[in-house]
């Protein structure tokens, strides 16, 4: 439910006195970028009421405070680069943008124990720079597109390919703002004079760092982020391999080995499109319409040297230790196929470059290129069994639903130690208005093909909360129902993001079907 | 210090951000991680300018302020548009500045 353009504007002026006039901002030219910059929702949907940019906890305490009397709803992003989730951009129109990118401090970094603690603004590159500068030996583990915040990225589930790669697991005690103005540190760090607050996550009675992930009951001010100690050597691993059948051995290899550790990355297998979209365009390649035939992808293959998938694996560790798990990976593997891995070491001292170390970075960006024109993507995020009949049959489906919409498939299979991410993204033109009509209709239709075999989404755009939190059903959606009680506790005026991963203040969210009154 | 172990609140003192920065790290920090070599901004212009045109942004002889600010606020292409938090009016401009001077003027 939009709030009344007269509150926001009310809000916005009280705002002005708390944050001063350049950090609050209102007309359609400075909204502009907070809009969702790859849209393809219909124009009118997730358009913010406003900006208001705070840079510390006291003036957040002051715009709840004014939030929950004008009955404004809030949106808070950290520095708002969710790119292809949505951006910045709310999933109520007229929402006021809760910016706080001008919160960027580094408020402490521990080498000795490895984990950093920042608010909400500091960037990769920002954190990356700090831990140069001061030549400390712990990695960050940076995403393929990495403009974005830290903390914000642990908060939405992002991930890199890192021993500690699934972010939000390396989350340990956390600040939090509730929407009454009462300030929350949660886990060990609830005691005044903790010593533990970011070292051990498991404290006395229940975990509320995770409450706060993917979630609109609080605003994060502090996060508190383990980062890897610096291996001492690292082996990367690669092979291409041309069958795209060989998904299924390639999971059935690596996943045992992921599962007992031998394989220490959360790491991914790409298609083809992965080198395709970073060099080329699409209209190099095929112009005619519909998905690209078989006959185009192998010239593509051929053309540009790669298989169908890359795997590009990295050990960390002790050299020896590395060089022993890197053996069992080869033999695994060479049940499947006569190739080897190309190997490339590094150790502590020699040029960093050679590490595999995931550097902040913003050349995923590359492939926004492909389809020419203004490009956008969407990512469509299931998680499954790290199994590989399961995987490859994924896949199939997945690629069948976007050929059968028009749509090239590009995806990436990350496997965690049980389960198995399949990440695939669709690549639009912004301003072809038949290419946005076949991703709307196609969306809702992975989601649907997923859920019949069981899968769910880890992450969603803006545009599909609802139909991504519909999913998780069980009990005539006893868990949405728990969300919601929360939500009406913690926060009796909806001002927080609303709507966000499909948790509503009470009687706004869309009816569940069958549900009793 | 800032290695020292966290004992009670938070007792390090924040790290501080440059209180004025110059043009040169300004762009450093908002347009370099794209435009460098070999970053996407330089890829993607690289296949949009004429040849004998730096794909380059800091090696660019033809920029002018307004042009920058532009593109900066608008976005061009793939490239997403930049918030008036994030890079406010006064750094766009000294970033537009220092980038219109081209590699000799600013030396």
């Amino acid at each position: 439910m939009s709030p009344a353009p007269a509150a926001v504007a009310a809000l916005l002026d009280a705002a002005m006195k708390v944050v001063g006039p350049a950090h609050v901002l209102r007309s359609p030219d400075e909204l502009s970028p907070y809009q969702d910059q790859f849209a393809f929702a219909p124009s009118g949907a997730h358009v913010p009421g406003g900006v208001v940019a705070p840079e510390n906890v006291e003036q957040i305490q002051a715009i709840l405070k004014l939030a929950n009397e004008k009955k404004v709803p809030l949106w808070p992003v950290s520095r708002g680069k969710n790119l292809g989730y949505g951006g910045a951009a709310p999933v109520v129109s007229g929402s006021v943008i809760l910016d706080l990118s001008r919160m960027r401090r580094i408020l402490h970094v521990d080498e000795k124990l490895a984990y950093c603690v920042v608010e909400p603004g500091v960037g990769f590159f920002d954190l990356q720079d700090y831990l140069d500068e001061h030549g400390i030996k712990l990695w960050l583990g940076a995403p393929g597109q990495s403009w974005g915040s830290v903390l914000g990225n642990a908060l939405e589930h992002g991930g890199s390919t890192t021993p500690l790669g699934e972010h939000a697991a390396q989350i340990c005690g956390m600040e939090v703002l509730l929407a009454n103005g009462d300030i929350v540190r949660t886990g060990m760090g609830a005691m005044e004079n903790s010593a533990t607050w970011h070292l051990y996550k498991h404290a006395f009675g229940p975990g509320w760092d995770q409450m706060f992930t993917q979630s609109n009951f609080g605003i994060v001010t502090k996060l508190g982020l383990w980062l890897l100690p610096e291996p001492e050597a690292t082996l990367q691993l690669k092979m291409e391999v041309d069958d795209v059948d060989a998904l299924e051995w390639i999971v059935d290899s690596l996943g045992p080995l992921r599962t007992n550790g031998t394989l220490n990355q959360f790491c991914a297998i790409r298609n083809y499109m992965g080198t395709a979209t970073r060099n080329t365009q699409r209209s190099d390649w095929y112009t005619g319409p519909g998905a690209m035939p078989d006959s185009v992808i192998d010239t593509i293959q051929r053309q540009l040297k790669v298989g169908w998938w890359d795997i590009s694996l990295r050990l960390h560790g002790v050299d020896g230790a590395n060089r022993a798990n890197a053996d069992a990976i080869q033999r695994a593997v060479s049940k499947h196929t006569d190739r080897k891995f190309e190997i490339t070491a590094w150790k502590q001292g020699e040029p960093r470059a050679r590490s595999g170390q995931p550097r902040a970075t913003m050349n995923s960006m590359h492939k926004l290129n492909w389809p020419g024109g203004r490009g956008g993507f969407l990512a469509f995020s299931p998680v499954m069994p790290l199994d590989g009949k399961l995987a490859l049959a994924q896949f199939r489906r997945t690629r069948e639903r976007m050929q059968e919409f028009g749509f090239d498939y590009y995806g990436a299979v990350y496997l965690a130690d049980r389960a198995l991410m399949v990440v695939s993204e669709v690549f639009f033109d912004q301003d072809d208005a038949d290419q946005i009509q076949r991703l709307r209709r196609l969306f809702p239709v992975l989601v649907a093909d997923a859920k019949a075999q069981g899968y769910g989404e880890y992450r969603g755009h803006i545009a599909y909360m609802d139909e991504i939190a519909g999913v998780f059903d069980f009990n005539h959606h006893a868990l949405r129902r728990l969300n919601e009680r929360i939500k009406e506790t913690l926060d009796p005026n909806g001002i927080l993001a609303p709507g966000k991963q499909g948790i509503w203040p009470p009687g706004q969210g869309p009816a569940i079907k069958g549900r009793k009154a | 210090m800032i290695r020292a172990l966290l004992v009670g609140a938070l007792c390090v003192a924040p790290i501080a951000q440059a209180a004025s920065p110059n043009a040169a790290e300004l762009y450093r920090r908002h347009c370099f991680i794209c435009h460098q070599a070999g970053g996407t901004g330089a890829v993607m212009l690289a296949k949009r300018l004429q040849k004998g045109t730096s794909p380059l942004l800091d090696q660019r002889r033809d920029l002018q302020a307004p042009y920058v600010q532009a593109v900066a606020r608008q976005g061009i292409g793939t490239m997403p548009r930049f918030t008036r938090i994030e890079l406010p009016d006064a750094e766009l401009g000294m970033i537009a500045d220092w980038l219109a001077a081209g590699p000799d003027g600013r030396r």
